[in-house]
């Protein structure tokens, strides 16, 4: 239809900077992780070609955060003509309108507009179909999880008397930890008779756990060798982190022990000299005067 | 002391005034939550980064709409960047309302909230006590394609109050930091259809202007105004109230004035403060839909507070009258330690109001809480107020206390008197104690609420 052939125009900007987004930010949250969150850019537009484990479901989800995020925050720098409460062609009417009532927040028109995109080209009726739509909810869903309450008093002289509440995004790092966290926690799961359900019927998780957790259908491969059938690149060559004292978290500073030694790897220290900039001076944007300074730096890398 | 009205009333008709008092807040309650939208709206608006190579600084810059009028714009400040774009090329502008809606009058107000989203960087992090100067502009029109008319422009300082709540790692270069809210403006008046934000923070690298406050990668605005929905049936609720207020007080007035004596110092208080409310409660906000009236924010809070002067003063009134001990009263001079004080305070309160929003009138950008002296002003206002506000109270107690000891007093020699005038006598009593329970009920509503709202805004001042 021509409505959603424009609609796509409109938003395709957007949505592809949604994808980008959460590109950069899944290769943030797995930089020291052995499956790294390569080659999976943009994946959701092409379904079923990654294997159906645990890291598929992790882009799918922040994929549609991204999307859904982006197309928030565009919505607020008045980037469509169309967005708040003037959507009212879905047979959902806006109650009493922009004048009477204000407006829906943007984060439902965002969240509308990211389901149209991801969910769009899942068309398939099958286990891989009903994954990938759950995956994405939990993605969308994060986004509004993660958001924060602010007030304003703004009565006689400031006072509260009168009082004005909304919600905000968070920033989409906070997004990338929260899905981080449902990416571990995430569940296998069968499909049955058109549902997903429980893979370990043993385990006495409820249903409702599963509507929030991220689900996957097979198991990942090992992600120390290099197998680029299933999606795996292997480890070695990678870089990992060592020292650092104090600035490092456990995460960080196991790195080396996950990404090399358990991989039958060794780590191996490399220094090199760099130049880099130092002493700057900073603008709130843009331009930096820098001083050049060169120092040795090492790197840990497995091989 | 001669009754005039509601001592006269049987106990019948005493409870059927009280049922329809109560049936009609009940309305109101119901017309308020089902009709009514919620008082306010806020609206995010995130500032689009338009470049000003040349430092109009006399030129509006729009961040969407027909193509010829729009600004050259950045999507972020990598690309401002790499075109050698610098920190004082940039404007941050922002239109209100969002794309095919437009502001209307019902709106009443327009506060503006400033919010940055500043990324944390190790080399370049957040002063402690980090300023930011801003050059803001304000403009309006109420033809699309109509010139921009300056509101405002003004230079203004604010303080950047970050807090970065995870290890301040190269890791987490980013992230952002939690800023807190900047107030931008406030207009007591929402007559135009569109208005125009331009921002800019301007580095002066000898006067040290702008150089600590991070690495700010966008500005957003939170407008917040009265619904439009809110403000109409809020002043049809007031607009059928008002002449109800009148018809009784005239009723009233008549009814005192016929008696053969002089009116008494509890019927005058009465009268005053039936008037103070209807003038609180007269739709004056009906000529904002017709002219521009940027006081109306002023004027309604002065009707607010000479409402609230003559509420506590009654309440003073009413006890001190019925204390039945054998001293003459009568006469408001006996009141007036009590009276001045309130006076005093509600003037206190108008004075800090007057330094607010009597400013606002000339420059919109102006806020008492942004500077140090001023933040303090108004919070040792705030906390002198809530001291004033429980002593008023516990001195009220105090007072009903004083009474009612006087009433068990009284009764005390009930058993002596005829029949008729003991009944008459216990009546009246029972309907003392009535009333007074019900003047406590309220002075103590009134008080925990307004303590209860202070306590807010302080918790929120102590948040940040
Ligand atoms: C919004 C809140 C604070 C409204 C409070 C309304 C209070 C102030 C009103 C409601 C009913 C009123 C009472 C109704 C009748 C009488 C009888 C008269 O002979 C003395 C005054 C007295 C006792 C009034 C005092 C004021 C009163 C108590």
């Amino acid at each position: 239809p021509k409505s959603s052939f424009q609609a796509s125009l409109t938003y395709a900007s957007s949505v592809a900077a949604g994808a980008q987004t959460a590109m950069e930010e899944c290769k943030h949250q797995f930089s020291w992780d052995r499956w790294n969150c390569t080659d999976n850019a943009l994946s959701m537009f092409k379904p079923n070609t990654l294997p159906a484990n645990r890291e598929t479901s992790f882009v799918h989800a922040i994929s549609a955060a991204g999307v859904m995020y982006v197309l928030t925050r565009n919505c607020s720098k008045g980037a469509f003509e169309q967005c708040g409460c003037d959507l009212t062609n879905n047979g959902k009417k806006a109650e009493g309108g922009w004048t009477w009532g204000g407006c829906s927040d943007d984060i439902a028109f965002g969240e509308r507009i990211s389901k149209m995109y991801s969910d769009g080209v899942e068309n398939g009726q099958d286990a891989r179909a009903a994954m990938n739509l759950h995956n994405n909810d939990v993605g969308r869903k994060a986004v509004r999880q993660t958001m924060k309450r602010v007030c304003k008093c703004h009565g006689v002289s400031g006072s509260c008397t009168t009082k004005t509440c909304w919600l905000q995004l968070a920033d989409f790092r906070a997004i990338g930890v929260f899905l981080k966290k449902k990416y571990k926690k995430a569940d296998k799961v069968d499909y049955v008779r058109g549902q997903l359900t429980e893979n370990n019927s043993a385990s006495s998780k409820r249903n409702t756990g599963l509507k929030k957790d991220m689900v996957f259908l097979e198991d990942s491969p090992d992600y120390c060798r290099e197998n680029l059938t299933v999606g795996s690149r292997g480890t070695l060559g990678r870089e990992c982190l060592r020292g650092g004292g104090k600035n490092m978290d456990k995460y960080e500073k196991k790195s080396c022990k996950r990404l090399c030694k358990d991989c039958g790897y060794v780590p191996k220290r490399i220094t090199t000299e760099v130049t880099s900039s130092c002493n700057c001076k900073f603008h709130w944007c843009c331009s930096v005067k820098c001083s050049q300074c060169t120092k040795t730096v090492t790197k840990y890398i497995c091989v | 002391m001669a009754g005039t009205v509601l001592e006269n009333l049987s106990s019948r008709k005493l409870f059927a005034l009280g049922g329809v008092l109560l049936v009609v807040q009940i309305v109101f309650f119901m017309i308020g939550g089902l009709i009514a939208p919620s008082p306010t709206s806020p609206i995010r608006y995130i500032a689009s980064k338009c470049v000003d190579k040349g430092h109009h600084k006399s030129k509006w810059f729009v961040p969407w709409g027909p193509k010829d009028q729009v600004c050259e714009k950045v999507q972020d400040f990598d690309e401002a960047t790499a075109k050698h774009i610098s920190a004082n090329d940039i404007v941050f502008a922002a239109h209100i309302p969002l794309p095919n809606r437009e502001m209307v009058r019902w709106f009443q107000f327009l506060l503006m909230i400033m919010e940055l989203d500043v990324a944390f960087k190790v080399h370049n992090p957040v002063a402690e006590n980090a300023v930011v100067t801003m050059e803001a502009g304000l403009a309006y029109r109420d033809d699309k394609s109509a010139e921009w008319t300056p509101v405002a422009r003004s230079t203004e300082e604010r303080k950047l109050v970050c807090n970065f709540s995870h290890a301040k790692t190269i890791d987490n270069e980013g992230r952002y930091y939690d800023c807190d809210m900047i107030p931008l403006f406030e207009l007591g008046s929402c007559y135009h259809k569109y208005y125009l934000i331009n921002i800019r923070l301007p580095v002066r690298e000898k006067q040290n202007i702008n150089l600590n406050i991070g690495d700010i990668k966008d500005v957003n605005l939170i407008g917040i105004h009265q619904n439009g929905g809110f403000t109409k049936v809020w002043l049809s609720v007031k607009t059928t109230l008002t002449p109800t207020i009148i018809i009784i007080l005239v009723w009233y007035w008549r009814r005192v004035t016929q008696l053969s004596r002089k009116p008494v110092l509890l019927e005058k208080t009465i009268f005053a403060l039936g008037l103070s409310m209807a003038f609180i409660n007269l739709p004056l906000e009906l000529i904002t839909i017709a002219v521009d009236v940027p006081w109306m924010l002023l004027l309604s809070d002065i009707r607010q507070g000479i409402f609230y002067c003559m509420l506590l003063s009654f309440w003073i009134i009413f006890t001190g009258e019925h204390l039945m001990d054998q001293s003459e009263r009568n006469r408001l001079s006996v009141y007036w330690r009590q009276v001045g004080a309130i006076t005093f305070g509600c003037l206190c309160m108008f004075i800090f109001d007057m330094c607010e929003r009597g400013v606002q009138l000339t420059n919109p950008f102006y806020s008492i809480w942004v500077t140090e002296t001023g933040k303090n002003l108004a919070l040792a206002f705030i906390i002198l107020a809530g001291v004033c506000a429980s002593i008023y109270f516990f001195f009220l107690c105090f007072m009903v206390f004083k009474v009612f000891r006087n009433i068990s007093g009284k009764r005390a020699s009930l058993p002596t008197m005829s029949d008729a005038r003991r009944l008459h006598y216990e009546g009246l009593i029972y309907r003392f104690k009535f009333l007074m329970l019900f003047t406590l009920l309220c002075a103590a509503t009134t008080v925990i609420f307004f303590i209860i709202s202070q306590l807010g805004m302080l918790i929120q001042l102590s948040h940040r």
